[in-house]
């Protein structure tokens, strides 16, 4: 279907809806900010805020490692302690790596496939005000002494009213539901964004590996995120309207409630960890100054990641009693996930294999992030294996597997991608040396955590204890962990050391201080408003690079089919998809010879909007009033029909009279 | 205009739209996007009221108050409403303005009417003791049909918003795209009933309590 | 800079090997480690354990190989000068290599993961010996225990014979628990509507430990459990004496004042005397309606669901598992529980604790001594010290059968040919007991009940108590065996 929108030269609209606030135009201060469509500033937006969540999270974990470093201990009481490890989970997965990941994405998915910006650009403005509200609305549960206490997994019937009465776990599925939504606004903008949004030429067998990593992560989050909606609001209404989806006593089945929730919560594990894996996948091959080893290969492992990551759910559930024949399925699902996960780490070794290697700070965290990644994957194979995961179930083994899977893995690869785009982002260094010692560290500090837990999981301690007897031989294992905790908070410390101290230097990076290889190294440090002031014509993977070094070209095209391909052309994959490609590029490239040559006059940019920040006030007020009283739910009814309406009125450009 | 959602559209100097990598505008790619996303939600309450199918401890049960004749007129109704939506479309993108005018409000009566049967049936199940809190298929079919109830009554008023659109003028061939996506929404919300009337009126009809 | 760095990786491998080492080390140093999966005391436990070494080693292999290529590589290929090395595409060989290796790696470790799914899941084995069926039931936050063909409740100990398979049914009253005795067989869960099993073997005698897994709320810390297994003949001798019914204590006593103040205070919840006829069923019963009437009414009700206490002083803990079971911590624990464990169902609910401000238990103390005196003196009384008390009136038979209740016969041995509770069941001995000697059938039973180890019918040990009786009721009692068929 072709589509034909008008254009500004169009009538004006008849139908209109009142402006009770004029539209934002100022590009400098906190308003501009709380206006912002902008993706990098978004993206900034999602960064410091999910670092702050960050901090709160790692604070909460400090506290459950305190009181865990001596037996016997009563410094915290039980009903604190349950919070707190509900809190942890529940801010680390949703507050932190999810929207630390969404930084990522909007900072660099536009850079990386050369488009002025996403696709819906307020949208994208709405998932984050969206994001922030909720964030704040579940962690206000803190300053009311009422937080969630029932697990970040909530399990039914522990978190249903007759065993929960508390407005705890109210906070927490209203909050994640709001959260939900903006999660998956994000996932829809970004799955338009790439799928639609790429510079001419750029197929899809052309694409970065992280925005590949995040086209799977978007799709997963957009087809799994719903599911854990679903049962938030079959919790939600058990919990507030008195109706029986898990209430036992009316035969609701507690083993529906882990089903749904796992069936959300096991695509969740890989939206956690792919962007990291797409992050790396950047980094490794800037630092060996060589292309991704086996790009088709680690591109088609991450899309068998994210769709086998739907038939494994059930290995959070080996204990519960599914019947053999269920457990040997879900064992033999499981295990077979871990032969991409395996191709991918094979060809991230071979990335650096000939290479010629630099140990930036972010190649280290990058490497970590393979070290400590293999061995999350390892202790993941034990759990796939039923009989001897029966006596690691629900131990801290699994809490030290999770744990390498998603701090050394995803925060590892995070900092990584932190150093490495920072100065992309800034337009200055972040220390290198500072850098080093914060990642030695974070490793250190980090493995002297973990590596112990796993043998207090094996020595038969249990996970979500708050405390526990002296004879049980567990007091100095724990000991260790926690002073490991402490050593970890130290390198994060010394992280936003290095952010200040850096940002005091200012050491200028230039556009290209890594020698980079793809489209958002090609444009200044920091990116100008309008990205790309000449849409690129993509021809290669990492197109930039051989922008720098065209006689490599024939050298990297050469080895893989026998010669097969020896030309660059686009028709690597599929033919008429190629052409049609090449139409599109002949026709933008038209289009943009008709630009005035200098400058951005032709560059339409939307405009700033405070709606976006208006619906997600209106939405988060909503829930609030689900927990409260029904007047609460009508003003947010109103500001939220007041953002929704604004917003629909409100054209993405308001005409501008002197433009041409 | 824009409709519910922000748009945002490479544009050369003349407003012309410079093609997606796709082919496909951003505005359907997003409505196709979301309907999946939305897929897993229904298809998700769908699970849990197949799950608890015969599970309820108490009565009522299906077999005794469910009225598939009723419903059956209400599903008609529904159906004929998505033929409306066709038409109308068609009628805006041949800039037929005054037809297509009329058979956007035809949907939303349509769709107004099969609301309207469903506050019956509510009403009716309430009267006769089921409500979401007597038993497991109370709290599954209200909770399940309910939410349904909901994208119908949102699909309407979006339908509202354009048919008054159409009126003024802001909604024209030249924007038609606006209100197909709102139809890929009207036709999914649809075919989303077809799935829950069979689950719920067709195949359930004659459940009772727990075996034994 | 570069090689500080190089050596640096070193470093970064050395770290959670040395880690692991030092943490080995202190382990081993450590007294106890009552819950180890690898202190195995049983085949299921240690079938688990060595999949999961067998897993363990294979997991060695790939980490050596891989980690080590990773500090192989950063080290053999780190930047020397500013060429730019070979770019290099990919390896279609290579790839299938490290696809068909993996696939072929991980199929060897699903052969016995499945083999293993197979023989533990599906209840125990029945070629390994006579089952002991027992049910465990999950509170918050204790562990019940029931004996369905013994006819017993007990709870937070349980009791098992050593080289017998015993069969745990698992389900829960209110919210998914876990059973896991980490030295005898990994975790089942106990999750409400769905029951479980789960089976192991005890090879030794010993008290292991046990956990709740799942987390369960407040106490989910403190909800611990024990078996305790015996030889063959001590658990039978167990489950003789948890038939058996204490001895009457000396009025005015402090234990006789302590279980008038039980009976009182704490008997609507906690059921002491599962010795009685139709104990059992009646237990069960109860259990349920004390647990209906909790739910009914949360807030208010004055009924929850509570340990049997038959027998308490034979306990080695309180609590759940938590305290030694000592008179000092017992008054602690009556006086205020939750300052043992908190969120006690009992103060939060049992009348005793509803008066006073600080919610205590609203008794003297001398009061709550005396009942704890008298929880500790309840043991099995010693019946061969008791004497038959004399019936008189009807015929022999009917003053039989009378006398066969009154001292407990039916405790142990079932009036129903099929039930097998301690002793071998009467139904049809009149005719069995002529054939198993020379003697005659009253003489078989007269020399059975003077000498209870006379003789000992296949499968069963000696665990008879018997109290004294003169022998003309004896001659009423064996009137009354003989007509039972």
């Amino acid at each position: 279907m072709q589509t034909t929108h008008p254009g500004p030269s169009r009538e004006p609209i008849s139908l209109s809806f009142p402006r009770i606030i004029p539209r934002p135009k100022s590009e400098y201060g906190i308003w501009s900010w709380i206006s912002t469509v902008d993706h990098k500033r978004i993206g900034t937006l999602y960064a410091v805020t999910s670092f702050f969540w960050f901090l709160v999270g790692g604070i909460e974990a400090l506290l459950m490692r305190v009181q865990l470093s001596q037996a016997d201990s009563t410094l915290i009481d039980p009903e604190m302690f349950n919070q707190l490890f509900t809190m942890h989970g529940t801010t680390m997965v949703f507050l932190v790596v999810m929207p630390l990941s969404a930084a990522f994405f909007n900072w660099l998915v536009p850079l990386q496939i050369g488009a002025r910006d996403v696709a819906f650009p307020r949208l994208n403005a709405l998932s984050f005000w969206i994001f922030l509200f909720g964030s704040l609305f579940l962690n206000f549960s803190w300053l009311i002494g009422d937080a969630p206490n029932g697990g970040w997994f909530g399990y039914a019937p522990n978190s249903h009213v007759a065993f929960n009465p508390t407005n705890g776990m109210n906070f927490w599925v209203i909050g994640l539901n709001i959260l939900g939504v903006a999660s998956i606004a994000a996932g829809l903008n970004f799955i338009v964004t790439i799928l639609n949004m790429r510079a001419p030429g750029m197929s899809l067998t052309k694409m970065p590996v992280f925005t590949w990593m995040t086209f799977v992560t978007s799709v997963l989050i957009v087809l799994a995120l719903p599911v854990l909606t679903v049962a938030l609001i079959q919790l939600q209404v058990d919990r507030l309207y008195g109706t029986h989806f898990y209430n036992t006593a009316a035969g609701g089945d507690p083993v529906l409630w882990q089903h749904v929730f796992w069936l959300f919560g096991h695509p969740e594990v890989y939206i956690l960890i792919l962007p990291a894996m797409g992050i790396v996948s950047e980094i490794l091959p800037v630092f060996s100054r060589k292309p991704l080893f086996g790009y088709s290969f680690l591109v088609f492992a991450g899309v068998a990641i994210g769709f086998m990551g739907w038939f494994v759910w059930s290995h959070h559930m080996f204990t519960v009693g599914l019947g053999p024949a269920a457990n040997s399925a879900f064992a033999i699902s499981t295990m077979a996930i871990a032969i991409p996960t395996g191709i991918k780490i094979f060809n991230w070794i071979g990335t650096m294999w000939g290479g010629s290697i630099r140990f930036s700070s972010a190649m280290l965290f990058a490497i970590s992030f393979i070290a400590m990644f293999t061995i999350g994957g390892l202790s993941g194979v034990m759990h796939a294996a039923v009989p001897s995961d029966a006596q690691q179930q629900d131990t801290y083994f699994v809490v030290a597997h999770f744990h390498y899977v998603l701090f050394g893995g995803a925060i590892m690869a995070i900092f990584g991608g932190i150093y490495f785009w920072w100065p992309k982002a800034t337009g200055y260094m972040l220390s290198e040396k500072l850098g080093v010692i914060n990642w030695l560290i974070m490793l250190i500090g980090f493995n002297l955590q973990f590596a112990p837990q796993h043998w207090l999981g094996l020595d038969g301690m249990p996970r979500r204890i708050f405390t526990y007897a002296e004879n049980m031989g567990w007091e100095n294992t724990n000991m260790i962990a926690s002073a490991g905790g402490f050593l970890m908070a130290f390198s994060v410390l010394l992280f936003m050391i290095n952010v200040v101290y850096s940002a005091r230097k200012r050491v200028p990076a230039g556009d290209d201080p890594w020698d980079g290889r793809t489209l958002e190294w090609s444009i200044s440090s920091p990116p100008p408003h309008y990205n790309f002031e000449k849409i690129p014509n993509v021809e290669h993977r990492d197109d930039f690079w051989f922008t720098k070094h065209p006689e490599l070209i024939a050298e990297y095209y050469h080895d893989e089919h026998s010669g097969e391909l020896t030309a660059p052309s686009g028709a690597q994959f599929d033919e008429d998809a190629a052409e049609e490609e090449d139409e599109h590029a002949d026709a933008h490239a038209e289009e943009h010879h008709g630009d005035d040559e200098h400058g951005h006059g032709g560059i339409h940019l939307p405009d700033m909007s405070y709606y976006p920040i208006i619906l997600a006030a209106g939405l988060t007020i909503v829930g609030a009033g689900l927990m409260t009283a029904i007047p609460v739910i009508i003003i947010g009814t109103i500001v939220l029909l007041w953002g929704l309406l604004g917003w629909s009125f409100e054209p993405v450009n308001d005409p501008v009279p002197d433009s041409h | 205009m824009a409709a519910a959602t922000g748009t945002y559209e490479i544009k050369s100097e003349h407003g012309e739209v410079i093609n997606t990598s796709t082919g496909l505008s951003n505005k359907k790619l997003l409505m196709w996007s979301f309907l999946g996303s939305d897929v897993m939600f229904f298809g998700s309450f769908i699970a849990t009221y197949l799950v608890y199918r015969n599970r309820s401890l108490v009565g009522p049960y299906p077999a005794d108050i469910l009225d598939i004749p009723i419903t059956s007129v209400s599903t008609f109704v529904l159906l004929m409403s998505s033929l409306a939506m066709v038409l109308a479309l068609s009628y805006i993108q041949q800039g037929r303005q005054k037809m297509g005018t009329f058979w956007i409000f035809s949907v939303v009566v349509l769709g107004a009417i099969f609301l309207l049967f469903q506050v019956y049936e509510f009403n009716h199940f309430g009267q006769v003791g089921l409500t979401p809190r007597t038993n497991l298929f109370g709290t599954t079919f209200f909770i399940l049909t309910g939410l349904h109830g909901a994208h119908v009554t949102l699909g309407v008023l979006w339908l509202i918003f354009l048919g008054f659109g159409s009126i003024k003028g802001s909604l024209r061939a030249d924007n038609a795209i606006d209100l197909e996506i709102a139809g890929l929404y009207w036709h999914f919300v649809d075919i989303v009933w077809i799935v829950i009337f069979t689950v719920i009126y067709l195949i359930s009809a004659r459940d009772v309590g727990p075996p034994g | 800079m570069q090689n500080w760095l190089t050596s640096s990786k070193l470093t970064k491998l050395a770290l959670p090997v040395l880690a692991l080492a030092a943490t080995l080390f202190i382990a081993a140093c450590s007294p106890e480690h009552p819950q180890s999966t690898f202190g195995y005391a049983g085949p299921v436990a240690r079938d688990q354990g060595n999949l999961f070494i067998l897993i363990f080693w294979i997991a060695v292999a790939v980490f050596i190989i891989v980690e080590g290529g990773i500090i192989y590589i950063a080290f053999r290929y780190r930047r020397r000068d500013d060429k730019i090395p070979k770019q290099v595409h990919g390896n279609t060989k290579l790839e299938i290599t490290w696809t068909v290796i993996p696939s072929l790696v991980v199929a060897a470790i699903a052969v016995p993961t499945i083999i293993g799914i197979w023989e533990q899941q599906r209840g125990a084995p029945t070629d390994m010996g006579d089952v002991l069926e027992v049910e465990a039931i999950g509170h918050r936050w204790w562990f019940e225990f029931r004996y369905p063909n013994q006819e017993i409740v007990t709870a937070n100990e349980l009791h098992v014979p050593t080289g017998r398979p015993v069969n745990v049914k698992l389900s829960s009253q209110d919210v998914i628990h876990s059973f896991w005795v980490p030295k005898l067989a990994g975790k089942v869960d106990m999750v409400p509507l769905n029951d479980n099993l789960v089976w192991f073997i005890a090879d030794e005698p010993g008290i292991y430990d046990g956990q709740c897994a799942e987390f369960c709320g407040i106490a989910h810390a403190h909800m611990r459990f024990r078996v305790i297994a015996h030889e063959e003949d001590g658990f039978q001798e167990w489950v003789a004496g948890m038939r058996t019914p204490p001895e009457p204590f000396e009025a005015g006593s402090a234990e006789a004042q302590g279980e008038l103040l039980f009976a009182t205070n704490c008997k609507t919840c906690h059921t002491n005397d599962s010795w009685r006829q139709d104990a059992y069923s009646l237990e069960i019963q109860q259990q349920e309606s004390r647990w209906n009437t909790w739910l009914d009414d949360i807030e208010n009700s004055r009924l929850v669901s509570a340990p049997n206490l038959t027998h308490y002083s034979q306990r080695n803990f309180l609590g759940a598992g938590i305290k030694e079971n000592s008179r000092e911590n017992l008054i602690k624990w009556i006086t205020d529980p939750d300052s043992i464990k908190i969120g006690t169902a009992m103060q939060a609910h049992a009348a005793a604790y509803q008066e006073r401000e600080d919610n205590k238990i609203n008794l003297s103390n001398q009061e709550v001594e005396n009942i704890a005196d008298y929880l500790l003196a309840l043991e099995p009384g010693d019946i061969s010290q008791l004497v038959a008390p004399a019936i008189t009136g009807g015929t022999p038979e009917e003053r039989g059968e009378q006398l066969f209740i009154s001292i407990g016969c039916n405790a142990c041995h079932s009036l129903d040919a099929d039930t097998t509770i301690v002793g071998p069941s009467l139904i049809g001995i009149a005719g069995r007991a002529g054939t198993r000697t020379s003697l005659s059938a009253d003489e078989y039973l007269r020399q059975s009940i003077n000498d209870p180890g006379a003789f000992i019918v296949d499968g069963f040990t000696n665990a008879m108590v018997v109290p004294k009786i003169p022998p003309n009721q004896v001659d009423d009692l064996i009137a009354y065996i003989t007509t039972l068929e």
